[in-house]
């Protein structure tokens, strides 16, 4: 599937077919999500309308968390078969993975002012994710600090890899330290304890936020196609000159 | 020849003499390395003011933030040295597991840097005037968590092997690594000063050395294979 898949023009001919579905299906789920977060959910008995920030904070949380744990198996697909379309694809995961990190960041730190009284607390939930944000960061710079662009892949596929260890941290921090944030309450063994009003805008924002990502990644991945091409040709044009 | 089990602990022993060797013959960096640490610990006082009271809160963590801020120049030189003459290139093709060497390479970093930093930290507790009842533990807690930080530093070390300006992006890779030594790390210490059982988070912090025992070597090998490769 993955090989299928990894050819360029065959790439480029189903995603130019899968591209505008992404992005109508993406903007309704997003819409759509927005309009029964903002007006159509009750308000929390105890926070009142700032509950409705969390139909932002938590799809966004869910992602990059999701994002990571995709880049870091696009970075053992390029560790393991060295295919450089997985490379491609890693680079491209990174820099979205951080805006959704960044996103759950800043609009937690949003809620937290009304609701703790202050942006920001040392919290075992808070931290851990301002290290996957950190993480992203040390892939970005370390893919991007050698000469040539494709010796820094593999050092950055293992710092990925070692990423990893952040995402069981994150996902249990909440019943490892009881601190300030709340622990979740959607994936749970016994089933989820939030509101079905309540639950329906969480996923059809989380939903319509992988779509966009999606989307995004596909572009970015032609984008970076076309690069490579622009490359191929300038360095072949310049060789037809030295001889 | 076969290299056998006995062979690898005489070239790990034999690598640990060479970095003492190396690292003696160069005993000003070493001093460097301990002054960058008392100057940092200097700046803390004289940010915070002369109070003792507000002193004795942060000390703890501060000569733990010092140990990390100290050594974090120098950790790019664990290897950037012997990949740059070619040594490493060397030592991968005699067929000695490269484990085994950037393991000594690690705990002679650990030898000759990290402990002769925490011994000095006699100077440094009178300073922050912490009570010197607390220096065996502080000593204890330094070291073990010293080891991990060095195991750290070896991958990080390897993880910049070749890059350009490397010795700028090592901090931003394995500070977020080195979070949870300071967490346990500052936890046996405070625990120590307000007099319940530190041994918490000491075997915490001791398990933690004792993964990166065992994963560092593996890691930065794959670096340093992936860093002669290119």
């Amino acid at each position: 599937m993955f090989d299928w898949l990894a050819n360029p023009n065959r790439f480029k001919r189903i995603t130019n077919k899968l591209e505008p579905f992404l992005i109508v299906i993406s903007i309704i789920l997003i819409a759509s999500g927005l309009y029964f977060g903002l007006f159509d959910s009750p308000k929390d008995y105890q926070q009142g309308d700032a509950v409705r920030i969390m139909y932002v904070h938590v799809p966004s949380a869910w992602l990059a968390s999701f994002l990571f744990l995709s880049l870091a198996v696009s970075c053992i697909f390029y560790l393991a078969w060295k295919h450089p379309f997985a490379d491609i694809i890693s680079n491209t995961i990174a820099p979205i993975g951080a805006v959704f990190s960044v996103l759950t960041l800043v609009t937690g730190s949003l809620w937290g002012k009304p609701m703790w009284g202050t942006w920001w607390v040392w919290d075992a939930r808070l931290t851990s994710m301002l290290v996957l944000f950190f993480f992203y960061l040390g892939y970005i710079i370390l893919s991007n600090a050698f000469e040539r662009k494709i010796d820094g892949s593999k050092s950055a596929s293992v710092l990925a890899l070692i990423g990893l260890i952040n995402l069981p941290i994150i996902k249990f921090s909440v019943d490892w330290w009881h601190t300030l944030h709340q622990p979740s309450s959607i994936l749970k063994f016994d089933g989820p304890s939030i509101d079905e009003q309540m639950l329906l805008p969480l996923i059809l924002m989380f939903f319509g936020f992988s779509i966009f990502s999606l989307y995004l990644i596909i572009v970015n991945v032609k984008t970076k196609l076309i690069q490579k091409k622009c490359e191929a040709l300038i360095l072949k044009s310049n060789l037809k000159e030295f001889l | 020849m076969k290299l056998t089990h006995l062979s690898w602990t005489y070239m790990f022993i034999a690598h640990i003499k060479r970095d003492f060797l190396t690292n003696s013959r160069s005993l000003i960096d070493l001093i460097s390395i301990i002054g960058f640490m008392l100057l940092i610990i200097i700046l803390f006082p004289i940010g915070l003011g002369p109070d003792q009271e507000k002193m004795s809160i942060v000390s703890n963590a501060i000569i733990w933030i010092g140990l990390i801020l100290a050594i974090l120049p120098s950790l790019d030189k664990i290897l950037q040295k012997d990949f740059e003459n070619g040594w490493l290139d060397q030592i991968a093709t005699t067929g000695i597991p490269l484990e085994i060497v950037l393991l000594s390479k690690g705990i002679s970093y650990w030898l000759m840097v990290l402990i002769p930093l925490i011994l000095s930290s006699p100077l440094f507790v009178i300073l922050l005037s912490i009570e010197l009842k607390y220096l065996p533990w502080l000593i204890v807690s330094m070291s073990i968590g010293g080891l991990a930080i060095s195991l750290i530093g070896l991958i990080g070390s390897a993880l910049i092997l070749g890059a350009k300006r490397g010795n700028i992006l090592l901090p931003i890779l394995i500070i977020p690594l080195m979070i949870p030594i300071l967490i346990f790390g500052v936890g046996i210490n405070e625990a120590v000063k307000i007099g319940e059982s530190p041994f918490g988070n000491l075997f915490l912090l001791i398990a933690l050395a004792l993964i990166y025992l065992i994963i560092s070597p593996f890691i930065s090998a794959l670096l340093v294979r992936i860093a002669i490769g290119r």
